[in-house]
């Protein structure tokens, strides 16, 4: 008996905290936007403004308790616990009585004509008549607590009695029979597969930017910048292991190459568009370089606030009095002219994308190069342990002055399709905030992993995009999202392994030293 | 036969503490060369010196008769003079065969642009360097691990990537940092065979610090010991055993006395 009885104080214990989180959302409305969401999947998306149907906002909390239910319940089984199904009831039961209460006490005091929205901005009647259902306190308070408790119970029971281990085992085991196929395996091996593939990703390159529309061309185009700009830090960061917050001022003085050298209004210099390429690529290299000489001695927290003052300064620099007249001040600069070839000039959207497409397929290209080579070797032996790196003779400052000079080239061309693609560019593109995602979407990739890179930008700059709902709530969800990560998957999204250079040994390897030594003649 | 390296009157300070004391070395080439003493008496503060983490505030140090104190390490390296530490200070999150080839980097000289491009430069050179990192990995006994990240590899394979390192460097100077440490009888007695057959087969000169007196007195062909940063004995490892200046500094002054007293104890 008593084990049982600890089974559901598990829960309990669990569900304090599930409990506290339920109550959150609830408190600063988020129950609204997820239903939202929820209800945008099924085609009932509503007004801006508006309230969800309330089904949706049942749903939504109950799919909350039932991933808490499973949840709780796994862990009573590891626990050993006899009857760990109690604890998926005895957590979410928690939160839906707290929740019944809040109801409850809330529904009675609106309907008595309090106001509560000066505290709690999130509590409108509205909000609180959706909480409760359309119903009266008394009823909307039952029917969450019923919804939270069956919901989070029966996960509980579906975990236990429901063989979802052996199901998941199955088809393991099905696609690894799959996978490893001779005729399968043979055709992988091949070399007509892997041109294959790349035939099949120029197509959908070509033709997805023509059949999604223009929506999709803006999330797509901005997450490919971010794909730029992401590679970029990525050799700063995750390769040269230098970390360096400021990065937003290589990206600025892409942007600002193009618009000063085509804009009407400052200078009306209009140089062209190609010409503002390559000239910004260069001078991003330039500051990076620059500005990693007098930083090669700095290591760590001292280095990311140094640079973080320097992305600052180019901000306020753009922002200032005193150079409006160079670089069109805290309004910025507009109508910058878009790139054209042989009287073609790339006007629309979809022209755009495939331009951005082009820059990061190049992008992709260096980067893999070079973080394969002995250049990204050297790098990382940095970033693991500089001192030893050194004295195993790499030159650690001209490598880490390429990695500034390199990472700076990549966000100057993010910069330059960033203003040319916006035909506008002011101070206010260059916030911190932009430093501040690029080193995120590296560290949810995974730091030196290129397909993390392409993962990270696609969950951090696409998802908020698509998830036009949770609008308000991107910061939250950002440091939820990291703070996850960081237990979840400490080592990120898509972690890179180191590659296999070991050939094949003819025979066994000598167990001895001394036995192998004759093989040696140099010296 | 000339000296392979020489240190003049070499001091090093920390603040008011003085961490080596004027020690003079001459290092003859092809030579296996150890330094001992007590914990805290300087070895690895010297060791920094010659290698280049360490400016010595007096003094000069001189390789092949060149004077190589205050150069980067990275510069020292790539003149020959390669090492291992006290505390492995492997590459952790790379595979061993990287490991080794980081070791040849100051004999690399191609770009990144040569890198990006692949230009037949880049390739051959990496062939190149590729072989030689397999050569490495199985003169030390590493053949066929090359793609085992270097911390998972067990503590005797670790000390010996570490040396493979340093060999990749071609270097025409060792210097080990007790690369018994840490051992088992057995593992110590491979090692020493090792070290032996190192200078035996590449030529080397090979610069040492050990505490294990069985490694030292095995295969040093001369001794210095230092105590609190100074040099107070130089010789032969037969010299070094019978000097009583040693005996003291390990075991303590009023030692006679100690000896006396338990030879005294045992016959009663």
């Amino acid at each position: 008996m008593k084990r049982n009885d600890s089974a559901f104080k598990s829960g309990l214990r669990s569900g304090s905290t599930f409990t506290i989180i339920v109550l959150f959302l609830v408190l600063i409305g988020f129950n609204a936007s997820g239903s939202a969401l929820l209800a945008r999947l099924f085609g009932q998306a509503p007004l801006s403004g508006q309230l969800p149907p309330v089904v949706y906002g049942l749903v939504f909390l109950a799919l909350l308790a039932i991933w808490q239910g499973a949840s709780s319940t796994i862990a009573s089984r590891h626990k050993g616990f006899h009857v760990p199904w109690l604890s998926g009831f005895s957590s979410t039961g928690l939160a839906g009585l707290v929740l019944a209460v809040f109801i409850l006490v809330f529904g009675s005091l609106y309907q008595g004509g309090a106001d509560f929205r000066r505290t709690l901005y999130a509590l409108s009647p509205a909000y609180i008549k959706f909480l409760s259902a359309d119903q009266s306190p008394v009823n909307g308070a039952l029917i969450n607590l019923f919804v939270l408790l069956i919901a989070g119970g029966i996960a509980g029971l579906a975990v236990v009695y429901l063989p979802f281990g052996k199901l998941w085992k199955q088809v393991k085991v099905t696609w690894l029979r799959f996978w490893n196929m001779d005729a399968n395996r043979s055709l992988r091996a091949s070399r007509y597969f892997k041109f294959g593939v790349y035939a099949l990703l120029v197509l959908f390159c070509f033709f997805a930017p023509r059949l999604w529309g223009s929506y999709w061309n803006y999330v797509f185009g901005l997450v490919g910048i971010y794909v730029l700009l992401g590679l970029g830090l990525n050799i700063i960061v995750g390769l040269s292991g230098q970390l360096v917050l400021g990065y937003v001022a290589f990206f600025a003085i892409g942007a600002y190459t193009v618009a000063l050298l085509n804009a009407p209004v400052p200078h009306n210099l209009m140089w062209g568009f190609w010409p503002a390429v390559v000239i910004g690529i260069l001078l991003a290299a330039l500051s990076g370089f620059l500005i990693g000489l007098p930083i090669m001695r700095l290591r760590g927290d001292y280095l990311a606030i140094v640079t973080l003052g320097f992305g600052e300064i180019i901000r306020v620099l753009l922002k200032s009095d005193l150079l409006t007249n160079f670089t069109g001040g805290p309004r910025g600069i507009q109508d910058i002219k878009g790139p054209s070839l042989f009287g073609f000039s790339f006007s629309s959207d979809v022209d755009f994308m495939y331009l951005i497409i082009l820059a990061v397929a190049l992008a992709l290209f260096i980067a893999s190069r070079l973080q394969n080579s002995r250049v990204g070797r050297s790098w990382i032996a940095i970033r693991e342990d500089e001192t030893v790196a050194q004295a195993s003779g790499v030159n650690t400052t001209r490598y880490k002055l390429l990695a500034l000079a390199l990472g700076a080239a990549f966000a100057g061309i993010g910069g330059v399709l960033f203003a040319a693609r916006n035909q506008f560019t002011g101070p206010e593109d260059h916030v911190l905030m932009v430093s501040i995602n690029v080193l995120s979407l590296v560290i949810v990739g995974g730091m030196g992993s290129i397909p993390g890179v392409v993962l990270g930008a696609f969950a951090l700059k696409g998802l908020p995009e698509i998830l036009r709902e949770l609008a308000n709530y991107r910061l939250l969800a950002f440091g939820a999202l990291l703070v996850v990560m960081m237990i979840a998957r400490p080592q990120g999204l898509w972690p890179v392994g180191r590659p296999s250079l070991q050939r094949p040994e003819p025979e066994s390897p000598p167990d001895k030293p001394e036995e192998s030594n004759r093989e040696v003649t140099h010296g | 036969m000339a000296n392979c390296l020489e240190t003049v009157q070499v001091s090093k300070l920390f603040g008011g503490l003085v961490a080596v004391d004027k020690v003079d070395l001459q290092i003859p080439e092809r030579s296996i060369y150890s330094i001992i003493g007590p914990n805290g008496a300087g070895k690895t503060t010297l060791f920094n010196c010659i290698s280049g983490y360490y400016t010595p505030e007096h003094g000069a140090v001189r390789y092949f008769g060149n004077e190589i104190q205050g150069l980067s390490t990275d510069t020292i390296a790539s003149l020959g003079i390669a090492r291992t530490y006290q505390n492995i200070r492997l590459f952790k999150e790379m595979t061993a065969i990287e490991n080794v080839l980081i070791g040849q980097q100051p004999r690399l000289r191609s770009s990144w642009l040569d890198a990006v491009l692949h230009t037949g430069r880049y390739r051959a050179e990496e062939q190149e360097a590729l072989d030689e990192a397999h050569r490495l990995l199985k003169f030390v006994g590493l053949g066929g691990m090359g793609d085992t990240l270097s911390r998972n590899l067990p503590y005797g394979a670790q000390r010996r990537l570490e040396i493979a390192r340093a060999l990749a460097n071609h270097p025409r100077l060792l210097l080990l940092d007790e690369p018994t440490a840490g051992m088992n009888p057995q593992e110590t007695e491979v090692m020493k065979h090792f070290i032996h057959g190192l200078r035996e087969q590449l030529n080397l000169t090979i610069l040492l610090i050990e505490h294990d007196m069985r490694v030292v007195m095995g295969i040093s062909d001369r001794i210095t010991v230092l105590d609190h940063g100074m040099k107070i004995a130089e010789g032969s490892p037969s010299e070094i055993q019978s000097n009583p200046r040693v005996i003291e500094a390990y075991l303590g002054s009023g030692t006679e006395a100690l000896t006396e007293k338990y030879r005294r104890k045992k016959l009663q």
